[in-house]
């Protein structure tokens, strides 16, 4: 079961936290917060090396498809697993699941990737209203619901 | 196809709209930045959904291909017809029949009104490059009248 997922700007800000929970109070705000930005490092070594393969193509390592947006499992933690996903564009999706619960700890990778694509297909939805300015949080209460329901029904 | 022709129709009254602006406000010159931003916001929200399905890109030459090939012809249905490029951040992009211009002439009759109807164009390839974090300065060149060349310059922060 997925806690929670995010969208990073270009510039690292974070345009959406979202997330389900027992409860929406300001400590759990701020662990989700914490647990997003913890991955932001692992996600931006991730991209220099792929960078760097491709400027000498010569030496292709074993890794995993790295012209892939989806990049796999990023870092884990006792508690969580946090999965990432970088567009063309720039723009990161995160993904959190939890690890000690039982429907989260066994989750499979290919489910992660459909939930992180159907993610990236709402974002370019939501980016596509004439009122929303690029590099702004993401308000759209429509947005919300949808990845709300993206959380409970997919992963 | 009746969906191709009502952007079409809409591009043209943007520009005619925009002549009417600049009219009012007194200017002799049509101000041509209004279309020109219209442009950008449009290939800046597009290239989300463009990009949407495709592999990273490895460089910017790849992204300029890509530029020619897929988003050229999901906007004007046709490929761009020459690439260039100095490989230090100059592109000439070259469409032999550039679809806003091939109702018009195969001459030089009304040429001077050709820059109108390349601005918003102008502006969707810079705000399609700024989302994909390319900032560039894109201008147009037209010599003889379907025929168009775009400069995008890119500008590197060094």
């Amino acid at each position: 079961m997925a806690v929670c997922v995010a969208v990073i700007g270009k510039d690292n800000s974070p345009l959406y936290i979202g997330g389900i929970g027992n409860d929406c109070s300001t400590d759990n705000e701020l662990s989700r917060q914490w647990l997003v930005h913890t991955a932001l490092d692992a996600l931006e070594e991730r991209l220099a090396t792929s960078s760097s393969i491709n400027a000498n193509s010569g030496n292709s390592t074993a890794h995993t498809d790295l012209r892939d947006l989806y990049l796999g499992l990023l870092y884990s933690t006792d508690t969580h697993k946090i999965y990432g996903y970088v567009t063309n564009t720039r723009i990161k999706l995160v993904l959190v699941t939890s690890s000690t619960s039982p429907s989260g700890s066994n989750i499979r990778d290919a489910e992660v990737r459909t939930a992180l694509r159907r993610l990236h297909a709402l974002y370019a939805d939501a980016i596509c209203n004439p009122f929303h300015l690029p590099g702004d949080q993401i308000t759209s209460v429509k947005f919300d619901k949808q990845v709300k329901s993206l959380i409970l029904n997919n992963v | 196809m009746a969906d191709d022709i009502i952007f079409e129709l809409l591009h043209s009254e943007i520009i005619n709209y925009a002549k009417e602006q600049s009219k009012n406000n007194g200017n002799k010159e049509t101000d041509l930045s209004v279309v020109e931003y219209i442009g950008f916001a449009a290939g800046y929200k597009i290239m989300e959904r463009l990009t949407r399905e495709w592999p990273r890109f490895k460089d910017e030459l790849d992204t300029m291909k890509f530029i020619c090939t897929d988003f050229w012809t999901c906007i004007y249905k046709k490929q761009i017809d020459n690439l260039r490029t100095n490989h230090q951040g100059v592109y000439v992009l070259q469409d032999n029949a550039f679809r806003f211009l091939t109702n018009f002439s195969n001459g030089h009759q009304f040429l001077e009104y050709a820059p109108q109807f390349v601005a918003y164009t102008c502006g969707l390839i810079r705000g399609g490059l700024a989302n994909l974090c390319i900032n560039s300065v894109v201008t147009a060149e037209v010599q003889t009248m379907p025929s168009c060349k775009f400069h995008i310059n890119v500008q590197r922060t060094t």
